[in-house]
């Protein structure tokens, strides 16, 4: 009896655990089979935290964070309007507001820390600031994208000038090894100490310098192929594919594996190339977009394979996920508008050691913005529109 | 165990809103007077079905049952080259953005509850609206302001794309008022576009308007012509106007300046603003000037009271000054016109402001604003309790 009564729980047990581990089995086939993954992101509203002084952001139009989840941002002061800019007029004409400092970092809370930039001795501060990058050794570098800035800058943390690359009004155009042709972006290789540039509102090539000594190490335009000025006139989504970058060439960066990836905006496509500039593979984005284009700038997911790229794409206000591998689009987040969350002309795009995403807007945006990594999870909307967090 | 940390997500965010009084202030000056405290929502109203942007908000209202509206330039506002590809010919972009309808009704969760406006049969739908109020009976009514000629904050698209529609050869300029019913019927305007000398018929570029209910009269701020002028709010017929101080509205030398709102107290007093003098002017229903108060008064510029609202204890203590020029919410106590505090500031984060240009209140005594310019928002300012301003006045 007592016997019989053992041998039936041991079947009953043994039994419940084969059912169990058949529903598991099935369970990982059919999600493996149904379900895309990718990561998903929450805006946090309550971040940055807001300026001193009474300050206000012009347009931003470059962010770097650094070593520390330190974020960066560079903006534009000459953009404000008189209608905000009260107390930059004499007299003041109001209590508020003037335009911050060009160059801002602020602490992982969303506090402003270092403040610094503009004109100064030994250096040309550009016509219109644009880029910034917090390189390996702390290094901070600037670029600027009016017609006539041809050139580079580097800065230590706390705004000390450490060196100039290129002549402001000096660009011979893209085939040029001393100057650059209005300059969007900058990444610095830290294995080499190597400087790609992406260059830029004049240029149509990718530049690689030497990150101490400025010397130029080569560079390559679309497809790998000498760069050429010759005017491309507007894009036009039914001809063939441009056999040139169309001005701006807006990023180039440089994935963990070696890969250079770069934004021809207004061809609406990203390039990709190997250190050497052979090209790769390039992939469409929102083909029918004209004028600023669809590929302003990307960012890496911060998994060791970099399974992911983040691209902001300001002209139809949201940043699309890509599996890197595939470079298949797996959903996109963001809707225009100027609540949290949405977007007016998402410009700069940046992740931090937790992978978080941050970006920045410009024209009329003119925001910093965090989105918090929330994991990898199904894909249950290929647009997601506006990510809030739940009540 | 994936949900269990949806829920710890969720609470973290949870603590994080209801913390918001002290992680996020709102520049709150501290008087030491008695003053509502407030905390903007950082998460209302929700955001907008089919890629619609908002252009400069004009106008904001609340109605009786507590819903939200208002009214907003569109295209006129918004840049086709950079912001509303859908809206052009051809598209500009893929999948953003394009105008929201001109006229939106909110529910108290933040959802669109209903749409309208734009250019109809019968009526001159405005170039650029400017004020609107909402009557007891739900009748919209939205002030006409026109097109300034150099406006200031409008979007500046250069090159690319163009307009859907064609621009139209410039249109009479903005000189009336419309009354619309609560969905959008077409009911009655006074005043004529184009028309805009200062007869007992004609209005001028109107900012601000409100109702009387009682005594179904329109009290109308004419911004043009330096007047407050009342018009039956039925038949649209003429009743009386003054100027500043319960003057002659024809005086130059004693008018307003830019009167920009007019609203009415439940104890019977008009009040109204006249901006760019940086006061607010009290009258009675006749017209009889009762007394002044003063709003930053060095702020030159578009000057500091642009419109206000009341508190709604049954008192109506307290009264809201949006000032779009220093980018803040003052409160006033209504008895004395005393500054007791303010809130607010410069910048696109949530409880900041650009060109903050309306205001009004909810039967809760939240507050909700109106950004102007390339503000292009409605925000809501969650009533907090009446509680003293700690420290002196900044």
């Amino acid at each position: 009896m007592n016997r019989r009564h053992q041998l039936i729980t041991v079947a009953l047990v043994a039994l419940a655990g084969g059912l169990g581990i058949a529903a598991h089995l099935l369970e990982r086939a059919a999600a493996a089979q149904t379900t895309v993954q990718a990561p998903r992101f929450e805006v946090d509203p309550l971040w940055p935290k807001p300026l001193p002084n009474n300050w206000v952001m012009g347009r931003v139009i470059g962010l770097g964070i650094d070593a520390d989840d330190h974020v960066w941002i560079v903006h534009r002061q000459n953009t404000l309007l008189p209608t905000e800019n009260a107390l930059e007029h004499k007299p003041p004409t109001g209590s508020c507001c003037a335009a911050a400092p060009p160059v801002l970092e602020f602490d992982p809370a969303g506090n402003l820390l270092r403040h610094w930039g503009g004109p100064g001795e030994g250096y040309e501060w550009p016509l219109s600031n644009h880029g910034i990058f917090v390189d390996h050794k702390g290094i901070v570098w600037i670029g600027g994208n009016d017609s006539k800035d041809a050139h580079i800058l580097k800065f230590t943390r706390d705004g000390k000038f450490l060196k100039q690359f290129g002549r402001f009004g000096q660009s011979k155009g893209s085939n040029d090894t001393a100057n650059f042709g209005a300059v969007a972006k900058i990444f610095v290789d830290a294995k080499t100490n190597e400087a790609y540039v992406a260059d830029g509102y004049q240029n149509k090539r990718v530049a690689v310098i030497d990150g101490d000594s400025g010397e130029f190490k080569r560079y390559w335009g679309a497809y790998g192929a000498k760069p050429d000025d010759t005017s491309l006139g507007t894009y036009d989504p039914n001809a063939p594919p441009a056999k040139q970058f169309r001005t701006p060439v807006h990023c180039a960066e440089l994935s963990n594996d070696g890969l250079v990836y770069v934004c021809d905006r207004p061809n609406d496509r990203v390039q990709v190339f190997t250190k050497e500039g052979k090209f790769v593979k390039e992939i469409f984005v929102a083909t029918k977009t004209l004028g600023d284009g669809s590929t302003w700038d990307i960012a890496f997911s911060k998994d060791p394979q970099q399974k992911y790229i983040y691209l902001a794409d300001g002209k139809n206000e949201k940043v699309y996920v890509i599996q890197r591998d595939t470079m298949e689009i797996l959903t996109s987040f963001g809707d225009g508008g100027r609540q949290p969350g949405q977007f007016y002309a998402v410009h700069s795009i940046a992740t931090d050691s937790k992978g978080n995403i941050y970006t920045t807007e410009t024209y009329e945006g003119r925001r910093l913005q965090k989105f918090v990594y929330k994991g990898i999870h199904p894909v249950t909307k290929k647009d997601q529109g506006t990510v809030w967090p739940s009540r | 165990m994936r949900r269990t940390t949806y829920l710890l997500g969720g609470l973290a965010l949870a603590l994080a809103t209801a913390d918001l009084g002290s992680v996020r202030p709102l520049a709150q000056s501290r008087s030491g007077a008695q003053a509502p405290a407030f905390q903007v929502d950082v998460l209302w109203p929700k955001p907008l079905r089919d890629h619609w942007i908002l252009g400069s908000v004009t106008g904001v209202a609340v109605d009786a049952k507590d819903h939200i509206w208002l009214v907003h330039r569109g295209a006129d506002s918004l840049s086709a080259r950079q912001e509303m590809g859908l809206a052009t010919n051809p598209p500009g972009s893929e999948f953003c953005c394009r105008p929201a309808p001109f006229v939106l009704e909110f529910d108290q969760a933040g959802n669109v509850v209903s749409h309208w406006g734009g250019p109809g049969d019968g009526y001159e739908w405005p170039r650029s609206p400017g004020g609107m109020a909402i009557d007891p009976a739900g009748n919209v009514w939205i002030a006409a302001a026109g097109v300034s000629e150099t406006p200031a904050g409008r979007g500046r698209g250069r090159g690319g794309a163009t307009p859907a529609t064609p621009p139209a050869p410039p249109r009479p300029q903005d000189a009336h008022v419309l009354k619309f019913s609560r969905d959008g019927k077409f009911l009655l305007q006074i005043g004529k576009a184009g028309k805009n000398e200062a007869s007992d018929t004609t209005l001028n570029r109107p900012l601000g308007l409100a109702v009387d209910a009682a005594a179904n009269e329109l009290y109308v701020a004419d911004t043009g012509n330096r007047r407050i002028i009342v018009f039956d709010a039925r038949s649209g017929g003429h009743k009386r106007q003054w100027s500043a101080h319960g003057a002659k509205p024809d005086d130059p030398a004693t008018g307003f300046r830019t009167v920009s709102c007019v609203k009415l107290s439940t104890d019977g007093l008009v009040y109204v603003c006249d901006r760019q003098n940086n006061r607010i002017q009290v009258f009675k229903k006749d017209g009889t000037f009762v007394k002044e108060g003063f709003v930053s008064k060095t702020t030159l510029g578009d000057g500091a009271v642009w419109d206000v609202a009341f508190s709604r204890d049954p008192k109506q203590q307290f009264l809201y000054v949006a000032d779009g020029q220093d980018q803040k919410v003052f409160v006033l106590r209504r008895d004395t016109l005393d500054v007791v505090s303010s809130f607010g500031g410069g910048g696109r984060i949530p409880g900041y402001f650009f060109g903050v240009g309306s205001v009004a209140v909810d039967s809760k005594g939240n507050v909700y604003t109106g950004e102007t310019y390339e503000g292009k928002r409605l925000q809501r300012f969650v009533f907090k309790g009446i509680s003293a301003m700690r420290g002196g006045s900044r």
